[in-house]
């Protein structure tokens, strides 16, 4: 079927296994998959063609479409509720501060907790949104509406920012995944009921990258193709008996994964192309090495990343050393890096990083001196991509148990980073069902943020 | 049984030369020239003794009868809905389904070959009892409930390890506790973990006492109150009040003493015993260093009394804020607490009561969904008052059999397994989440984490139940520490004996076997529990055990890629490997790929596989025995539970 592929120069042999990749392992099953195979320039010509359209579907809301001009974003998920009042919502002269003690910030009248030094050198870039506030106070609850602006229901799953942004703007990168999520996280509700093909991509430790892309060396292409062909022969009366979508979704995955392995870009995934110093500079914990992953995914033009901190469920003994002190202290040292790394690569203009939780923490110290789930009110940050940092927008009241001043639903939020991304809000998309879903779930986005 | 040493020195011979059928040579002429080494003296591995309670065949006629039961009640439900079943399953289909679902594994090819040929017509419900008796069974389900239980062998709470608990989950299994016993003993335990180790099931929620009634409600009687913690819940009855008044039961118990707890006789414990560790340990620095001992010793569970008070925000009539709360059972018959006796005890009593409504219809349902795929009701963990059972008289039917066989879940299972609509092909069509499934047979799933890893252990090693993780009691017997009389030089002790190289030896031999490329070729269930985020098992969805039951199923470009390239698919093609063994035994190519099909697939090839098997052979010669190996395995066919 092939002729000897080892003959042929690396560009045409690409669009060799790319061919054998679309006519085998049923790929061209799937419509959505298509427009992903077919060569770079028609990438990046529909790429293109997305987001004008998508720009003017935004403007067509009524939402201004001047504000976003973030192309990345980079998604810094607290895994467990970060407190609010220990980091970026301080209540000086309140018991509800706990012992924490409040610093200055770069920013005359911002205060952080002692915990965040090098993000208070920052604060001129962070946009800090104090009147976050959900109802749910369970974490997977939380996690999911964070992650997809809607209450989490049996019947139907919901796509994640990432996910959507795919959906509306295609794909970015030409190879690479465009959608990764980089930490433990089991449970993600990925492309909910978009194509599969919009799933983040896990990548479980940051420093071991993606794994497995090496195709074992006793192996020539040419048998590799062979090897497809077979899978596809066995496969067949399989597929053919089950048309469901649980079972095509592999198509897809099989599609992704062989063109993964034969591209020259897997190198954005090494960590180990990067000085041992910059490596220390992250922190060389997961957090620390992911937020530098990261930054090389968003140099390699890949468009939503999420990576996760845990730990931050702090309902014994918040302040011993191993809890807030150290969370905070990881937080602090990659997030101030990464900012500041985007900012000197001038890629922070266009680049969105969030940081975000799924809710805040008691005001009140419990009885085993933690804090324990408070939806009432609770803290994140936006930076890059078009927002206007050093400033606080919203406040919660003097204890920090509700948001009080310009209240900020997880929809409007996730709206935010729709509207830096140029994403249109008000339009609606059906899933296979029929029933109609939007972006951000009518959240509005935070304008003042953009100017 | 792989051996690593055999396994890396062939393994490059085997890449880079050829695969099947020609390293074997190669191999024995390597062996003649790698010198003996002198034998060492046999180490020392601590063993747990597992004691498995099989089925008793002789109930199961009784069995038997309530399958029949269970159909009759199905066949009204199709002729009501108009539902036309799926005809019974292939023998290679139940087979392999029913290897799955009960001891989480694909079955070998000798087990397939005796299946098939078994003409016994009581075969299927045979090799349930078999299956049931096994200790597959317990490594299986024991997956399932870490999935729900959250599991962790490491840390359990602030520097308590899970390890007894796990262990303790398992052994349940293995004896097959009662589930209303199992249940009692987890709600009911008091004491540290090494003494009483279900005592974790308290213990993984600590400082968490309003989260923890909420998970216990859910996970056994498949109710969400949580909602109702902060404000009345918005889609079921449940009233802020109501939450608190369940709480009530269990706030008065308690997980942990503080240092200065009067049991330890006045003054800090904690600090003074760290600043004695000063004097043992010059290089102790006053740190987290001897926490475990220090800190992991507070914690036990105890009842303190103490009382529950509405919040001081609380807003609506039937309460004022900060007012103390009695407690009070939410629906089934009352609990009341009679005196001298703790709420927790009224509580645990109430919730494992055959009365309770919600109790066994709960993990009946749950069972359910095990087998088939879906729940009579869904989901199982969120039922309300007007949840409608999918077919309500079969809901009851099994809810009272799991109350007439006393929580015996091996019987339930084994009702469940041998009813016809178990029994028959799954659906092939796409049902949606949002769809009623009248249950034509059971749905098509892929396998879990755990079942694809442990099948793949099934076509690499010959013995796959015989490893055995450390058992608790090494570590515990060092890390149980009474404070109350301990000495600093006592904890120095044994912490260095925690890290000594007897006990590093110890570990080593008994992992080596059973190593193969950094991976430790055993039972999902014997690997430390949950594995870090790039293993395998990650990467295919087990769940990191920080929330009730987020495996996951899905599909992922990381799974592809670890199949594609990883060293567990190309381990089936080393000479060690028992899949390498089965080909090599059979002559002809034809039996060969016939052997081939029936270790992945469970099945023979059709002609057309047969063909196109045997044609890549003839193009590759031996090394398309490893193409075929690998493309089979790489199929979605291998990754699904038909």
């Amino acid at each position: 079927m092939f002729p000897n592929l080892k003959s042929v120069d690396p560009m045409s042999r690409r669009s060799l296994l790319e061919h054998a990749a679309r006519t085998m392992l049923g790929v061209t099953v799937l419509p959505g998959a298509m427009a992903f195979a077919a060569d770079t320039a028609k990438d990046a010509k529909d790429a293109r063609k997305a987001q004008a359209k998508a720009k003017k579907d935004a403007a067509s809301d009524g939402s201004s479409s001047a504000g976003g001009t973030a192309k990345h974003v980079i998604f810094l998920y607290m895994s467990g509720a970060m407190t609010h009042l220990d980091t970026f919502d301080l209540k000086p002269g309140r018991e509800t501060q706990g012992d924490t003690k409040g610093i200055s910030t770069k920013v005359a009248g911002m205060q952080f907790g002692e915990t965040l030094p090098e993000l208070a050198k920052l604060a001129g870039e962070l946009a800090v949104i104090r009147s976050l506030h959900t109802e749910t106070g369970d974490h997977e609850g939380g996690r999911y509406l964070l992650r997809t602006s809607y209450k989490e229901i049996a019947s139907i799953r919901h796509p994640g920012m990432g996910a959507w942004a795919l959906k509306v703007l295609g794909r970015q990168n030409r190879t690479l995944p465009d959608n990764i999520l980089i930490g433990g996280e089991a449970r993600h509700p990925g492309a909910g009921f978009l194509e599969p093909a919009f799933t983040p991509v896990p990548i479980g430790d940051p420093n071991a990258g993606l794994q497995n892309t090496v195709t074992p060396k006793y192996l020539t292409d040419a048998s590799f193709e062979k090897r497809l062909e077979l899978i596809d022969k066995f496969d067949a009366g399989f597929r053919k008996k089950y048309p469901q979508k649980q079972v095509e979704a592999y198509s897809e995955f099989y599609r992704q994964a062989n063109q993964l392995v034969h591209s020259e870009e897997l190198k954005a995934f090494d960590l180990n192309q990067e000085k041992a110093e910059v490596r220390d500079k992250y922190g060389r914990d997961q957090f620390g090495q992911g937020c530098l992953l990261a930054r090389r995914l968003v140099e390699h033009n890949v468009r939503f990343i999420e990576i996760s901190l845990g730990g931050w469920d702090m309902h014994v003994d918040i302040y011993q050393t191993d809890k807030l002190p150290k969370v905070a202290g990881t937080l602090d040292r990659a997030a101030s890096v990464l900012i500041s790394d985007l900012k000197e690569k001038g890629l922070l203009k266009n680049t969105l990083v969030v940081l975000a939780t799924e809710f805040g923490r008691t005001p009140r110290i419990n009885q085993n001196g933690g804090r324990d789930h408070h939806p009432g009110a609770f803290s994140g940050f936006m930076a890059g991509g078009g927002i206007k940092g050093g400033r606080f927008y919203g406040a919660s009241d003097k204890d920090g148990f509700s948001a009080e001043e310009d209240d900020v639903t997880i929809g409007d939020f996730n709206a935010t980073i729709g509207h830096a991304l140029g994403l249109p809000l008000t339009k609606e998309f059906f899933s296979k069902s029929g029933r109609p879903f939007k972006v951000a779930h009518d959240g509005k986005p935070i304008m003042a943020l953009f100017s | 049984m792989v051996h690593r040493q055999s396994l890396t020195r062939v393994w490059a011979i085997v890449c880079f030369v050829s695969l099947l059928g020609v390293a074997p040579v190669l191999a024995q002429g390597n062996k003649g020239k790698t010198p003996p080494k002198k034998p060492e003296p046999p180490v020392h591995i601590p063993e747990r003794k597992v004691k498995l309670t099989p089925i008793n065949s002789a109930s199961r006629p009784k069995a038997l009868a309530s399958a029949s039961k269970v159909d009759e009640l199905m066949e009204a439900n199709y002729k009501k809905f108009n539902v036309t079943p799926n005809p019974t399953a292939s023998d290679e289909q139940f087979l392999r389904r029913v290897y799955l679902d009960l001891v989480g594994t694909i079955p070998t090819q000798k087990q397939v070959r005796q299946f098939t040929l078994n003409t016994d017509s009581e075969k299927r419900s045979k090799l349930i009892d078999v299956l049931l008796s096994q200790e597959g069974y317990s490594s299986n389900f024991y997956n399932y409930w870490a999935d729900i239980l959250r599991l962790k062998d490491n840390q359990l709470t602030n520097n308590v390890p899970g390890r007894p608990y796990c262990e303790w989950v398992k052994e349940c299994l293995e004896t097959n506790k009662p589930y209303d016993e199992f249940v009692y003993e987890m709600l009911t335990a008091e004491g540290k973990v090494w003494d009483n180790p279900a005592a974790g099931y308290i213990l993984r929620d600590s400082g968490m006492p309003l989260d923890a009634m909420n998970n216990t409600v859910r996970v056994f009687l498949g109710t969400q109150i949580g909602c109702a913690q902060c404000h009345n819940h918005p889609f079921d009855r449940w009233t802020q009040k109501e939450f608190y008044e369940m709480a009530a039961f269990t706030f008065g118990t308690a997980t942990r003493r503080g240092g200065a707890d009067k049991k330890f006789g006045g003054g800090n414990v904690v600090n003074k015993l760290r600043d004695e560790m000063k004097k043992v340990d010059d290089k102790f620095d006053g740190g987290g260093k001897y926490n475990r001992f220090l800190i992991g010793n507070l914690f036990e569970v105890y009842d303190n009394g103490a009382k529950l008070v509405l919040p001081h925000d609380y807003q609506y009539d039937d309460g004022k804020p900060k007012q103390q709360v009695a407690a009070k059972a939410i629906f089934g018959p009352p609990a009341t607490i009679e005196k001298g006796v703790s709420p927790r005890i009224t509580f645990a009593k109430w919730l494992t009561s055959p009365q309770n409504p919600r109790f066994a219809k709960t993990i009946a349902n749950r069972l359910w969904k095990r087998s088939f795929g879906v729940g009579l009701i869904e989901p199982v963990d969120d039922m309300k008052d007007e949840s409608k059972p999918e077919n309500p008289e079969l809901m009851d039917f099994l809810t009272s059999e799991m109350v007439r066989l006393k929580f015996d879940l091996k019987e339930y299972l084994r009702i469940v397994c041998n009813t016809k609509a178990y029994q028959r092909d799954s659906t092939h069509a796409e049902v949606n989440a949002s769809d009623e499934y009248h249950f034509p047979g059971p749905l098509l799933r892929r396998m879990t984490a755990e079942q694809v890893w442990d099948s793949f252990i099934t076509l690499a090693v010959t013995k796959p139940d015989e490893y055995q993780k450390e058992p608790a009691r090494v570590e515990a017997k060092l890390l149980n520490i009474d404070l109350t009389k301990a000495t600093a030089q006592v904890i120095y002790d044994h912490s260095k004996e925690l890290s000594s190289p007897e006990i590093k030896k110890s570990r080593d031999a008994r992992n080596k076997p059973y190593s193969y490329k950094g991976l430790l070729l055993v039972r999902a269930s014997e690997l430390p529990n949950p594995q870090p985020p790039g293993h395998f098992l990650r990467q295919f969805g087990q769940s990191d055990r920080e929330a009730i039951e987020v495996s996951s199923e899905d599909g992922s470009v990381p799974q592809v890629l670890q199949m594609f390239n990883g060293p567990i698919t190309h381990m089936l093609l080393e000479p060690e490997s028992l899949m390498y063994k089965t080909v090599t035994a059979e002559k002809s190519s034809e039996a060969k790929v016939e052997v081939i099909f029936q270790s992945i697939l469970a099945r023979r090839p059709t002609p057309p596989e047969r063909q196109a098997a045997l044609a890549e052979i003839k193009a590759h010669g031996d090394a398309g025995y490893g193409n075929v190996i690998w493309a089979l395995v790489n199929t979605r066919e291998f990754l699904f539970v038909q």
